[in-house]
């Protein structure tokens, strides 16, 4: 075959399908996925979405080199094929090829036994977004069938902005990426999207050229800097004085949007001067409501604070002063507001002090104040800053910035992080006990008759509100618990926890003392599981990889968690790190090889598809098949052992002998592919995708636009309307139409009056350094995601290796270099009070003094000894997110929990051997 | 009184709600479509007597009678000279091998289209029948927007009206409207006799004017 054949041939194909990558960049580009024969030639970005709003952009192209190099993984030598059996110790490295029929029976007994000696409940499932709806789905129907616990993902992998939780009772405040180009300021604040966003980024660009400022602040001179009108250095975990700062600019020299500070937060509201809280409806009548407040009516006094609208319909809230107020009991306190005490708070954080902590000179602040306030301003946020021990923080004050300024709800303004779009025939389908219209019928009628049984009770309630009350109910009888207590009970984090050095120095407490108050106090009821007394014995990790992820390091699970386990079930399609030290690997297929899509977000508001283009390899399976096959073996087993029914840890009985036919609903649900129809049929019923829709539509389009944010909790939280032809800008409807936000005060809420924040001194944002996590060491190490991966899962493709250096890289200044006595490309070892880790040195003058990154997504065996950064992170959670029971701060599924830091932590660097 | 009455799907999962429903404007086109969807199916003896017989117009007003929007029935005469051998055989000269909508859009994979069309079917509780007659018949088709019209008659539901009604129009958007009118442009390009003219003008007419009413329900 001739040079010039050859390479024709690489580019043949007989078969067209549309693909995407069900990653946890969630960002679905839709690929045109071109195969000859059985084997997947190469893939092309889409390129075919619509354009949605006169003179907007659209999103074309879509796509990243990890996505455009996702075939080659198909075949890389990582690759899982056939079940395997573990033959030696664990992590040794010795496998045996078994049968599926064996790995199952294996799998089932293991179950089983559990089940019977020690309860469900000690039978764990790790959620998380990798994988795709497909991979998820069948492991957790098979967990809710069975009553076992899965742990939440988001308390697993901390994407959790817990800033606007806090501030806005939601996940995040996330527009169409379109919005983008409408802002006339960018700030890339605790974001690398030029690495992290890739196929979103054209739009700051675009922006760009239309005129806008874009501006990055970060601590480095990073790559989404260099494309940057101005670059704000900011030092490691200060951003929350830079904001405060500008706040205080804002604020005295007249810059503020008062108007719309009034209407959209709890600025005007009342507050006790002798108790720090709130004045409450039952301090003044005798009776009255936890959940009502008063704000000062200029002329009239003392006024109820709307609750069911934003809107102030005739009132005039006075923003400062102090007046008396008789109380119930007849005696007589002082009130000021909310804004009254947030000056006195910025007084500390005027530019000349704030440049003291965070490095940015007054002059920058006060230039960058002043051009927020007179621009539609967006924060480009992505989820970096939550990983900060005090990301909190940072958030509240970066979202009060946007709320002085009038920056949210408008065209090109907000924070954007990211928001699930609400893909109702998803959230529908565990309750379905049959296929079609009549049961979807059934089921919305069902959660509408709860949601207006709710709204009788508090008729004021918006329908986000009572969705998210609805999601409540549902995760206290559910399978997902916050990994918090699991990893504090089993997994050996209390000790870590309780390490005073390394936590917030304001903790008046122990860490101890804080996690048995709240559950004692019953703020986890009912999700606060499983408990001590009920050890883990049999886990299962799909697609997810904790050995790598978890914060507190691979070691630690290995000493605590592991030997607890009687199996560790491991199901990919890869050999990570976690399925090295597994009891068994069960082969899942890989995108391309099977049917799938991922969780929607309304970056995109659209539902993109990834079709079989091939079979899959080996003996590689869905993750549909595994589980309906496991489900039916376990009943197999359930029955020859006699063990036909069980109560689990809700006292719910179960019964074994019918699992492996709930599971298919009868046989209903026999396919992947006939269960993503269902849903998006349902879907396309409950009015969220478009009349009509299907896996056909799907398969015939590639991908399908939304056309409404759906029923659910998770979709309303953008609050926002979804047009066919305009750009979709979150929280309009708060804005717009003054529907209230789903916090304690309906406003989006700075001030947190629950005693544990005013112990804190945190009731109002406020700076505070990251805790010495890892010991008193002088360099501290950061984080984020590289170019080419997203996590560790493109780490095996060997194109993507080939464009970087191909392995761990510790990225350091160069001053740090010299002092160190460290060249570029040795190797270097990483050591602080909690673990080690060892990897190349890369000195570069974009980075600053004192900071080292370490860009995540390696695994662990590309470290020396198997020792990756997380050894290095003690994975500290904030005690105060354990708050429960307070208006909103209480537990929904994916949203408020405690959450692991791993930015900031502090180290220490020796050279180990030259280059 | 009015029921459904299927020939080329048969019920696999039983809606909630009764299964007579006094006569109204739906039942009025689920009624037509009754009609229709028997009008279109391979002729045999008792076809061809009913054309005889005037039985065609006769059932096809009573069914319209209670129609929202007016069809025209007109007049049926059959041919003194048409027998039924010659009767079937202009079925076989204008439809070919049948009124399929694979057939029609020259679909490479006819198996495709039925799996996606069995797939639509299920969704509403419906298999295709065990006779075979196939999932994308014209028969098989009219029998489908029967039951979702008897459907949306016989809901007690808002929700699920709405979601019938939903699920009619876009039938007729993807699937009805998207063949029958080149179909009904073939074969009247061929001449039909007297029976399968009235036939073709009926069906085409209807269908449009259902739509439009669909739409109009669903958009008021
Ligand atoms: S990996 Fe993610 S961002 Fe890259 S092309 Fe695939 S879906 Fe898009």
């Amino acid at each position: 075959m001739s040079t010039e054949d050859r390479y024709q041939r690489r580019w043949c194909w007989d078969r067209v399908t549309w693909g995407t990558h069900c990653v946890n960049c969630l960002a679905t580009c839709p690929y045109r996925v071109f195969t000859l024969g059985d084997t997947v030639a190469f893939e092309e970005q889409g390129g075919t979405i619509e354009a949605v709003a006169e003179g907007v952009p659209d999103l074309n192209p879509l796509g990243c080199q990890k996505g455009s190099a996702w075939s080659v993984q198909l075949t890389s030598e990582d690759r899982v094929l056939h079940p395997l059996r573990r033959v030696g110790e664990r992590g040794g490295g010795q496998w045996e090829q078994i049968t599926w029929e064996e790995a199952l029976t294996e799998v089932a007994d293991a179950m089983l036994d559990t089940i019977d000696e020690d309860g469900v409940e000690s039978i764990v499932f790790e959620e998380s977004v990798e994988g795709g709806l497909l991979s998820q789905a069948p492991f957790l129907r098979l967990a809710g069938l069975l009553g076992a616990i899965t742990l939440d993902a988001n308390g697993l992998v901390n994407d959790l902005p817990t800033g606007h939780h806090i501030t806005f009772g939601k996940f995040s405040c996330a527009s169409t990426v379109d919005d983008t180009f409408r802002s006339e300021l960018l700030l890339q604040w605790h974001s690398n999207p030029a690495y992290t966003s890739i196929p979103y980024h054209h739009f700051i660009s675009e922006a760009r050229y239309r005129g806008a400022t874009v501006v990055a602040i970060a601590p480095d001179y990073n790559a989404s800097a260099v494309s940057s009108d101005m670059f704000v250095p900011v030092r490691p975990g200060t951003d929350a004085a830079l904001a405060l700062s500008m706040c205080e600019v804002v604020l005295s020299e007249g810059l503020a949007d008062l108007e719309f500070a009034s209407t959209q937060t709890d600025l005007p509201l009342l507050v006790r001067t002798d108790t720090g809280r709130f004045l409450r409806e039952r301090d003044i009548r005798s009776g009255g409501a936890e959940d009502h407040f008063f704000l000062w009516d200029e002329g009239n006094g003392i006024h109820d604070a709307p609750r069911a609208t934003l809107r102030l319909e005739g009132l005039k809230p006075a923003l400062r002063g102090r007046w008396p107020v008789q109380l119930a009991d007849g005696s007589t306190v002082e009130v000021t507001t909310v804004l009254s005490l947030l000056e006195e708070r910025l007084a500390d954080y005027v530019p000349e002090r704030a440049e003291e902590l965070c490095g940015v000179a007054a002059s920058t602040i006060r230039t960058l104040a002043r051009m927020v306030a007179g621009h539609r301003c967006k924060i480009l946020e992505g989820f970096n800053t939550p990983k900060y021990y005090h990301g909190d923080l940072m958030e509240r004050s970066m979202c009060l910035l946007l709320g002085l300024t009038g920056n949210w709800g408008r065209p090109g303004t907000g924070i954007q992080g990211l928001a699930l779009a609400g893909l109702d025939g998803y959230f529908l389908f565990p309750m379905k006990t049959k296929k079609g219209v009549e049961e979807t019928a059934r089921l919305l009628e069902g959660i509408e008759q709860a949601v207006e049984t709710m709204r009788e009770r508090d008729p004021e309630a918006t329908d986000e509100m009572l969705g998210n009350q609805l999601l409540a109910l549902s995760a206290s009888s559910g399978t997902s618990a916050p990994p918090v207590f699991f990893n504090y009970h089993h997994a050996g984090y209390r000790e870590t926890w309780n390490r005073a050095e390394w936590s917030d120095p304001t903790m008046k407490r122990t860490f101890d003392a804080y996690l048995s108050d709240a559950v004692r106090r019953g703020w986890w009821g009912g999700v606060a599981r499983p408990g001590a007394a009920t050890e883990p014995r049999v886990l299962f990790s799909v697609g997810t990889n904790p050995l790598r992820r978890a914060r507190g390091g691979r070691a630690k699970l290995l000493s605590n968690l592991w030997p607890k386990l009687d199996k560790v079930v491991v199901v990919d399609f890869r050999m990570s790190t976690t399925a090295l030290h597994a009891d068994l690997i069960l082969p899942s297929a890989m995108q391309y090889e099977r049917v799938n899509v991922q969780y929607p977000i309304t970056h995109t508001l659209r539902l993109s598809f990834s079709d079989a283009a091939t079979p899959p390899r080996g003996e590689s399976r869905t993750e549909w098949q595994i589980f309906s096959a496991l489900a039916k073996r376990l009943s197999e087993r359930a029955v020859e052992r006699d063990l036909l029914e069980y109560v689990d840890g809700r006292r719910q009985t179960r019964h074994l002998d019918r699992l492996g036919d709930d599971f298919v609903v009868g046989g209903d649900f026999a396919s992947e592919e006939v269960v993503l129809d269902e849903w998006v049929r349902d879907s396309a019923d409950a009015g969220t995708l478009p009349v009509g829709s299907s896996v056909e539509t799907l398969r015939r389009d590639g991908s399908i636009r939304f056309t409404g944010l759906g029923i659910f909790a998770p979709g309303l939280s953008v609050a926002a309307d979804v047009s066919p032809t305009d750009v979709m800008t979150a929280f309009g409807w708060h804005v717009d139409k003054g529907l209230p936000f789903p916090t304690l005060t309906r406003r989006a809420q700075f001030y947190i009056d629950h005693p544990w924040f005013v112990e804190a001194d945190e009731h109002l944002p406020r700076h505070k350094e990251p805790p010495r996590m890892g010991g008193d060491w002088p360099l501290l190490m950061t984080s984020g995601h590289s170019r080419w991966t997203v996590h560790s899962i493109s780490m095996g493709n060997r194109p993507l290796l080939g464009t970087h250096r191909g392995r761990p890289l510790v990225v350091m200044s160069e001053q740090d270099a010299v002092e160190c006595a460290v060249r570029e490309g040795d190797q270097v070892r990483v050591v602080n009070d909690h673990g080690a880790f060892e990897a190349m040195a890369r000195v570069t003058p974009r980075v600053r003094p004192g900071q080292l990154i370490v860009y995540n997504g390696f695994e662990p065996h590309m470290f020396p000894r198997w020792e990756g950064t997380n050894e290095v992170e003690p994975g500290m959670v904030k005690w105060l997110h354990l708050v429960g029971k307070y208006g909103h701060l209480r537990y929904l599924p994916f949203g408020w929990q405690p959450v692991p830091a791993d930015r900031a932590v502090f180290v220490r660097l020796e050279r180990v051997e030259a280059v | 009184m009015f029921t459904y009455s299927l020939t080329g799907l048969e019920i696999k999962s039983a809606a909630d709600g009764p299964e007579e429903v006094e006569e109204n404007e739906t039942t009025a086109r689920s009624a037509v479509y009754q009609v229709l969807g028997a009008f279109f199916s391979a002729p045999d003896r008792d076809h061809f007597d009913r054309a005889g017989q005037g039985l065609w117009t006769k059932e096809l007003t009573e069914a319209a009678s209670l129609l929202p929007f007016p069809l025209e029935v007109g007049e049926l005469t059959l041919a003194s000279d048409v027998d039924p051998e010659s009767y079937s055989a202009e079925y076989a000269r204008l439809f070919g091998a049948g009124c399929s909508e694979a057939l029609q859009i020259g679909a490479e994979d006819r198996d495709d289209v039925e799996a996606k069309l069995r797939r639509e079917y299920e969704y509403f509780g419906l298999a295709v029948s065990t006779d075979r007659r196939a999932a994308d018949d014209l028969c098989t088709e009219c029998d489908f927007m029967q039951y979702l019209a008897f459907r949306e008659a016989a809901t007690g539901s808002d929700r699920l009206r709405a979601s019938y009604r939903k699920a009619q129009r876009d039938f007729l958007e993807r699937h009805l409207l998207s063949w029958v009118p080149d179909m009904v442009a073939a074969a009247t390009a061929l001449g039909p006799n007297a029976v399968y003219s009235w036939g073709l003008d009926r069906l085409d007419t209807f269908l449009r004017s259902d739509l439009d009413y669909v739409t109009a329900q669903l958009d008021g």
